[in-house]
């Protein structure tokens, strides 16, 4: 069963592909759209009465916040330690939690649907993906990464089962990922795609090392020891990747 | 009076001169801090060099390991010339630094029975270098950006809002499959 849902500012489309009564597959869609939207309302910084917003506005403190935005903050501070500063929750100045949050919500999501009965899906919120088990033809999912210049066209094409798959890139929303040590836009890396367990890591990793630009390479490939495996293009058309990225043939 | 005043100009120049002589000492340090830390601290230790000979002497003098790490490869060559059945000497040797625009890197080999028993790279430790080279050594492999188009399940690419996502490659799965 496959549905599309407009939320958090873009699409995110569920794919259940087990061969369960269409009830039970719509009543985990609904279970899962509910999460996403309730996941809107209090963490989107658009929305004046989110939680992240009173937090902004120092309404609450972060030690009377619930447990869900004090795992955000914890994460986000984990990040920047993590990424030598290049994921940075608070880059534009006021909190922003945004860049960790889709990945998370959707990583729980994932959960949600794997504890109710659903093994094998895929979802994808904006271009951020975790996958479980096996496609509906009963191999792994397809994934494919995006051509950096040509929207239509594929740069890479994965096969991924219980994995994330992020990606993060200069190309589509111009110059909004920044370089907190110049101050200046991310220059040099294109687009980074990172895959890997957990997909609000896999979608925080990219955009860091979209950040770092050029120096962001040697950085990405320390992480395949711990699991990540990455591909990633230049500015100038150069494109690399790690020897485990698990690529069709 | 007078000597009131010319004590208060003796002050003040030797004030002046501290201040100079600390701002002229200083002054050229900065620039050219990051190499010589490595070099003080070698002086460091020559100036009290018998107890660290002795000690690191002290296992065996036929034991490569310690000592003739420290020194340069023509010593070393002559210092331990057991010569194995590959024609190698034991020993530690370095390679000459290489340059490259990120710092040096120097290798160092270790041979004993005639065979390269370890190989070590020093890179620089310090500022964007530490970030750039380490990883360096085992780095993402360069390939050639393909265009294509195929069967997928789903496309990952950046963030893309509700508006981009009408035009998108996603949308056309969705639709599809809808």
């Amino acid at each position: 069963m496959h549905h599309a849902e407009h939320v958090m500012g873009t699409v995110v489309s569920i794919d259940l592909a087990d061969n369960l009564p269409e009830d039970e597959l719509r009543a985990m869609i609904d279970d899962v759209c509910g999460w996403l939207h309730e996941v809107d309302r209090r963490f989107s910084t658009y929305r004046e009465d989110s939680e992240v917003s009173r937090l902004r506005r120092r309404e609450i403190n972060p030690a009377d916040c619930s447990t869900d935005m004090r795992h955000v903050l914890e994460a986000c501070a984990d990040l920047w330690r993590e990424t030598d500063g290049y994921f940075d929750a608070y880059a534009a100045g006021p909190l922003d939690p945004s860049g960790y949050v889709k990945g998370w919500s959707v990583e729980i999501a994932s959960a949600r649907l794997a504890e109710a009965g659903s093994v094998n899906h895929c979802v994808n919120a904006g271009g951020d993906i975790r996958a479980r088990g096996l496609s509906g033809t009963g191999a792994p999912w397809r994934v494919g990464i995006r051509h950096p210049w040509e929207a239509d066209k594929l740069s890479w094409v994965l096969t991924v089962s219980d994995r994330a798959v992020a990606t993060s890139g200069t190309y589509e929303r111009g110059d909004h990922v920044f370089n907190p040590r110049t101050g200046g836009p991310a220059r040099g890396l294109r687009s980074v795609t990172v895959v890997g367990p957990d997909l609000a890591l896999a979608d925080a990793y990219a955009t860091a090392a979209l950040a770092m630009g050029e120096p962001g390479i040697a950085w990405l490939a320390k992480l395949a020891a711990d699991g990540y495996d990455s591909a990633l293009v230049t500015d100038d058309g150069r494109a690399f990747s790690s020897a485990g990225l698990p690529a069709a043939v | 009076m007078r000597r009131s005043t010319a004590a208060a100009i003796g002050t003040l120049t030797g004030a002046a001169l501290i201040v100079g002589v600390r701002l002229s000492v200083s002054a050229p340090v900065v620039p050219s801090a990051a190499p010589p830390v490595v070099d003080l601290a070698n002086s460091g230790q020559d100036a009290d060099p018998e107890p660290a000979a002795s000690a690191t002497k002290k296992p065996s003098s036929k034991n490569p390991t310690t000592a003739p790490a420290e020194e340069n490869t023509d010593d070393e060559a002559d210092a331990s010339g057991e010569a194995g059945g590959s024609g190698l000497k034991n020993g530690i040797f370095k390679g000459s630094a290489a340059k490259n625009p990120y710092g040096a890197i120097q290798v160092s080999i270790k041979i004993s029975g005639g065979k390269i028993t370890a190989a070590d790279a020093t890179y620089p430790v310090t500022g964007d270098s530490a970030t750039i080279n380490p990883p360096a050594i085992a780095s993402l492999k360069q390939g050639t950006l393909k265009a294509q188009s195929a069967d997928v399940d789903a496309v990952s690419g950046a963030t893309f809002t509700s508006e981009s996502y009408v035009k998108s490659l996603q949308a056309a799965i969705d639709q599809a499959t809808a």
